[in-house]
Order: structure tokens, then sequence, then C-alpha cells
């Protein structure tokens, strides 16, 4: 216990570190919320710089960007109605209208606090069963690890995508990159079609940014010209009556937050949705009709994606399946330093788990008080022009690319699944699931082989293992519902139920 | 009932066709690594993602063909002028880079872009590229160490 305190209390004692994160929480701010620019572009933009690091500090400045990020999304959100990131739509339907009222000040002080209480309960939940999942994962079998892999990549497909065939698509696609390359069990060639530079695979970083930042920056050339409203913002630190009053629906929803934040592949987006939802059926008799600037409503959304942070580091650390899509990002930061997420991350390298909690830790508090800050020079950034903006994108995003290995192949590639996502956001395919294919392929590749290799190489016993075990069939029940409910299948059963009662 | 599926997209359906085209070769290219072989060779999992491909693609390519005509065209809509000179300027941006440098590649880029985008003052997009380009070499190169592209062409002056 001391010693898991001595870790925690590394990021707080050294200047270096503290100015990182707080450089990196500010930072998040920003990129969180001005429009076009996201936590998931600025992270994968951000490992490829920070490679040549101490892990510590690159993971500090990593939590802090996160956490600013995620809270800086509803800023934009309040004041000029455009979230800054999806995690802050809802935010913009209750804080627009109160913006509108002059409340904007009074929006952001309740949001900051309300977020920071969430990102507490996010990270007390991964200091509390990170632990006790990670002494539960050593009895998680290869197959296990195939099922969970699957299960993340589909999740992320069918509850932020348009439906669910291309969901499984873009999944199947980005397992499809993360195998070209020599096969790392038998070392033939895949998909290398004879060329040298292939052999080594497609560098993931490369894949990053070119689907978050190059095909971002082209998806936002369609709105270059949406017009920014000023907006006038007095008193920001939030009254103390108010803080007590919805201190317990901040709590509902951060609880609602970590959940969904620690369920593999669902992140902050839907948490956020999520617990705004609750708030909308839990309130009784609202003061203010939601949609209309209530209060519940507004901080309901911000407690819980800031909650999801915490939760989703804890599938990241203890199984190494990113919870989503900036931890998938992370995993890969995590892989480049010679780091392996997994059951024994927390076993073999507790510094590395205390350490990260305790950056999380600070970089919440920062929160706080860049939060309540500096609001004025805020409104001046973020009214930046896009067509700024997007050419800036562009070159971070070649600078981002090309540090990594300094190999300017590299750049040709960003550009080529920048244009390919770009088509694929166009037509409706998210492009998160791809990235977590191409992090989850090789792992699930080698997890699937060995657990064929376990069942003697006969299918039988293979599907056998996974309804024979508990915490298999766990996870085949849960893939198979998941399955089902997304197939025609699905309302005929339902359409069955009453029928039968009658 | 279902709500009324929204029309096509323009483009939607070649796009689906491309997607299934793409698949179908990724499968093939997949059974080519070691084929039915084994349980456990290279080419199990490859074939399996392809394959999920695949049937995701004719899926995609038969909701594709059930949504009404789109309306409007192609260009227009998904690919409007200022995405083809945008995507143009990136790709004359990185095949300049290796010969170039990062630098003059970046100046020139940003200067065109700056300017096709912003449509200001050329002198007043000079200094916002200039400033822009001054900073992110500060910020990378001085402050993050980060090793950023020497071109062949003018090695050793920048």
């Amino acid at each position: 216990m001391l010693e898991a305190l001595g870790y925690f209390a590394i990021a707080w004692g050294d200047p270096w570190l503290i100015f990182l994160t707080a450089a990196g929480t500010l930072a998040g701010i920003y990129v969180g919320a001005i429009p076009g620019l996201s936590v998931t572009m600025a992270t994968s933009i951000l490992i490829s710089f920070t490679f040549k690091w101490d892990v510590n500090e690159a993971l500090a400045l990593i939590a802090g960007v996160y956490f600013g990020g995620v809270y800086g999304g509803s800023r934009t959100a309040i004041l000029l109605n455009i979230p800054g990131a999806p995690s802050a739509i809802a935010t913009a339907i209750e804080g627009y209208p109160m913006a509108k009222r002059g409340e904007a000040g009074e929006a952001i002080g309740l949001t900051t606090v309300m977020s920071v209480f969430g990102g507490f309960i996010g990270i007390l939940a991964l200091a509390l069963f990170a632990p006790l999942i990670s002494d539960f994962a050593i009895l998680f079998q290869s197959r296990d690890y195939l099922l969970l892999g699957v299960i993340g990549i589909l999740l992320v497909g069918t509850l932020s995508g348009e439906s669910f065939a291309k969901g499984a698509f873009a999944g199947a696609l980005g397992v499809l990159i993360g195998m070209v390359g020599l096969d790392p069990m038998t070392a033939e060639g895949r998909f290398t079609f004879g060329t040298i530079s292939l052999m080594g695979g497609i560098p993931y970083v490369a894949a990053m940014i070119g689907f978050f930042g190059v095909a971002e920056a082209l998806v936002q050339l369609h709105t270059l010209n949406t017009p920014a409203i000023k907006q006038k913002i007095d008193k920001i630190i939030p009254k103390l009556s108010d803080v007590k009053q919805y201190f317990w629906g901040a709590m509902r929803a951060s609880g609602i937050g970590t959940i969904i934040g620690a369920l593999p592949g669902t992140g902050g987006d839907i948490a956020a949705l999520l617990a705004y939802d609750d708030a909308k059926r839990s309130t009784k008799n609202p003061e203010i009709p939601f949609g209309q600037g209530n209060k519940e409503g507004l901080i309901a959304p911000e407690a819980a994606n800031n909650a999801a942070i915490g939760g989703a580091h804890i599938p990241m650390l203890t199984l190494g399946i990113p919870g989503d899509a900036v931890t998938a990002v992370i995993i890969g930061a995590l892989f480049i330093h010679g780091l392996k997420p997994g059951p024994l991350l927390i076993v073999e390298t507790p510094h590395l788990f205390w350490f990260i909690v305790g950056s999380l830790t600070l970089a919440n508090i920062f929160l706080l008080v860049f939060g309540l800050t500096g609001i004025r020079i805020f409104t001046k950034i973020v009214e930046c022009p896009k067509a700024v903006l997007l050419p800036l994108i562009i070159v971070l995003s070649a600078v981002g690319t090309y540090a990594i290995q300094n190999n300017p192949i590299d750049i040709y590639w960003m550009l080529l699944f920048g244009v390919v996502g770009y088509f694929m956001k166009i037509y409706g395919f998210e492009v998160a699931p791809v990235i977590l294919g191409v992090i989850l392929g090789p792992m699930m590749d080698s997890n699937y082989r060995r657990a064929m290799i376990s069942a003697r190489q006969d299918v039988g016993n293979f599907l056998w293992a996974m309804v024979s075990n508990p915490i298999s069939l766990v996870l085949t029940v849960a893939l198979v519902l998941m399955l089902v409910s997304q197939t025609p299948l699905w309302p005929k059963l339902r359409r069955m139920r009453p029928t039968k009662k009658q | 009932m279902q709500p009324a599926p929204s029309p096509r997209r323009p483009g939607e359906l070649v796009f689906a066709a491309i997607v299934l085209v793409f698949a179908v070769c990724a499968f093939w290219q997949s059974y080519g690594i070691s084929g039915f072989s084994g349980k456990t060779t290279a080419g199990v999992f490859p074939m399996l993602a392809s394959g999920v491909m695949v049937l995701s693609g004719v899926v995609i390519l038969i909701s594709a063909a059930r949504k009404p005509a789109s309306s409007g065209g192609f260009w227009p809509q998904i690919l409007p002028l200022p995405h083809l000179v945008l995507i143009g300027l990136v790709c004359a941006y990185t095949a300049l880079m290796p010969l170039l440098g990062f630098l003059v590649s970046s100046a020139l880029f940003l200067f065109c872009t700056f300017q096709f985008l912003w449509r200001k003052n050329p002198f007043l997009t000079l200094a916002l590229t200039a400033l822009v380009l001054g900073s992110v070499y500060v910020l990378f190169r001085q402050v993050f160490q980060v090793v950023l592209p020497e071109g062949t062409l003018l090695q050793g002056l920048f």
C-alpha cells in the first residue's frame, strides 16, 4: 500500500512532470474545444513526438491532454453551440440555451466542477478495481482474449456507426491492416507483395494520424464557413448551493460514465449520451424543461465523459484492451515504449500503474484550475478560422507521421489512409473500429492460434472450450447476443414473444 | 414500421461496390498466404478478417442498392472543388517533402492552402505562413527535438 502511494506520488514530486501534466491539460482544453481538433487526433500526433522521451514524461503529458481534451469540448458546446468533440453533443443541447440567456459563465463553472467530480470517480474506480480485475484477468485464456477483442471492435462498430455491417467491415479492415508484414509466429510474409518495405508492416501511427487527422480535416472542409457567435462571460465560480443541489446527479452520471468507459470499445461519447438520457428520465419535475438549458442535463454528460477516462483505463491496463479510441492510441504509445499492457502490467510494473493513476489525478486537479480561469482569452482562440486550422492540421500530421520512423514512405501511408478515411466517413463508416482493429488484430491472431493449438487443432474442441469455461461462456454469450441483436432474426424473435403469451 | 430509408448519398453505390471488390481481392490474397492447409497457419486469421469484410461488403452493397436513388451529383456534394484542390495540394506537399525538405515544402504548402481557403491579402497570408511555420519549427525541432525531413535537393541549406 505504502509502495503504491510512493509510486502515485512520483507524478507529484517532480516539477518537470507537474509542468508537463499542466501543459498537457491546458493544451488539451484548447484542442478539445476547437471544433475540428479532437483528443484522439492530438494524442495520436503526440505519441509520435514523445516516443523518445522517458515513459513517465510521455504519460504525464498524455494524461493531461486526455483530461483537458474531453472537458474542452464542453466549452465550445456551451459558448458556440458547436460541440468541440462528440462527447459534448448532449452538453450543447442544454448548455447553449443557458448561454443564450446570458448564463454561459455559470454553465461553464458548473460543468467544470462536475467534470472534475466525474474525473475523480473514474480515477477512484481505476485505483480500486483495476488491481482486482488484473488478478482475475490472469485466469483469462487465449480464447477469452480473442473473444474480448472481437467484442470490443464490434461494440465500437455498432454503437457509433451507421449500420452493423459497416462497423464490422471497418473493424475487419483494421485487423487486416494489422496483419500486413511478417507473421510473428512463422515469419511468413502476409500481404507484402514481395516488397521489403511492407515486411515491417504498415506503421499504425500513420494509420491513426491518417484516419483521425487528415480524413477529419477533409470532412471539416465541408463546413469551412460556419460563422462563430460571440459570447459575454462574467462570473464563473459556481454557487455552492448549486454544487450541492446537483452533486448526486453528477455522482450518478459518473457511475454510468465509469461503467460505460470500462466496457471495451465504448468511451466518453456513448457515456455522455447515456448519462444525459438517464438524467432526462430520472429527473422528476425539472425546474427548466430539458432542451432549454436544464442544469441536470448539462452536468450529466460532462460528469460522465470525464468519469469514462478512468473507466477506459481499466480494460487497457488490466487486459490490454483499449476502452475507447484514445486509449487505443495510448496502448500504441505503451507498446512503443516497450511496455506490454495486460494482466501482468500491474504485477510486473506496479510503478507504472500507480504513476498513471497519479498523473490522471494531477491532471484532474489542473483541470479545475484551468477550467475556472482564462475564459476570455479562450473565446478569442477558439474563433480561429478553419481556413487557418485545416492546413495546420495537415502539416502537424505530416510531422507526426514522419517523426516516428523518419521514413518518408509513412507520410504516403498517412495520405492514403486520410483519403480512404474521408470517403469512409462520408459514406457512414466509422473509423474508430479500424484503429481498434489495427491495434487488436495481431493480438487476436496470436491468441486465436494459441487457443486452436491448445484445442489440438480441432474445431469441435475449440468451440466446446468457448462454452465449457465460465469466463469464456460469459464472453461467448455476450458476443452471440450482440450478433443476434444486429441480425434480422432479432425483431422476429421479439415479435414472437408477445404472441406466445397470448 | 421502420422509418423511411434515407436516400443514397451520391456515389454510395459505387463506393459499396469498390468496398466489396476490395474485400474479395483481400480474401483472395489471404487465401494465397497458406490456403486451407491448416487451422493455425499464417493465412487463417487474414482469411477470417477478409471473410467478414466480404460478408459485410455484400450486406452494405445490398442495403445501399435498396435505398432510394441519390439526389445531387458526386462532384458537388462529395468531392467539390475545394476538396480536390486540397487533396492535390497535400499530394504535391508529400511528394515535394523528400526533395525540398520540411521547411520549404511546408512553407509552399501553407502559403498556397491559406491563400486558397482564407482568401486574404497575399502579404497577410505570407505573414501568417511565417508565423505558423516558425512556431511549428521552434516547438517541434527545438523543444521536442523531432527530426524533420531534409530535402535531397537543398541538402545542407535548410
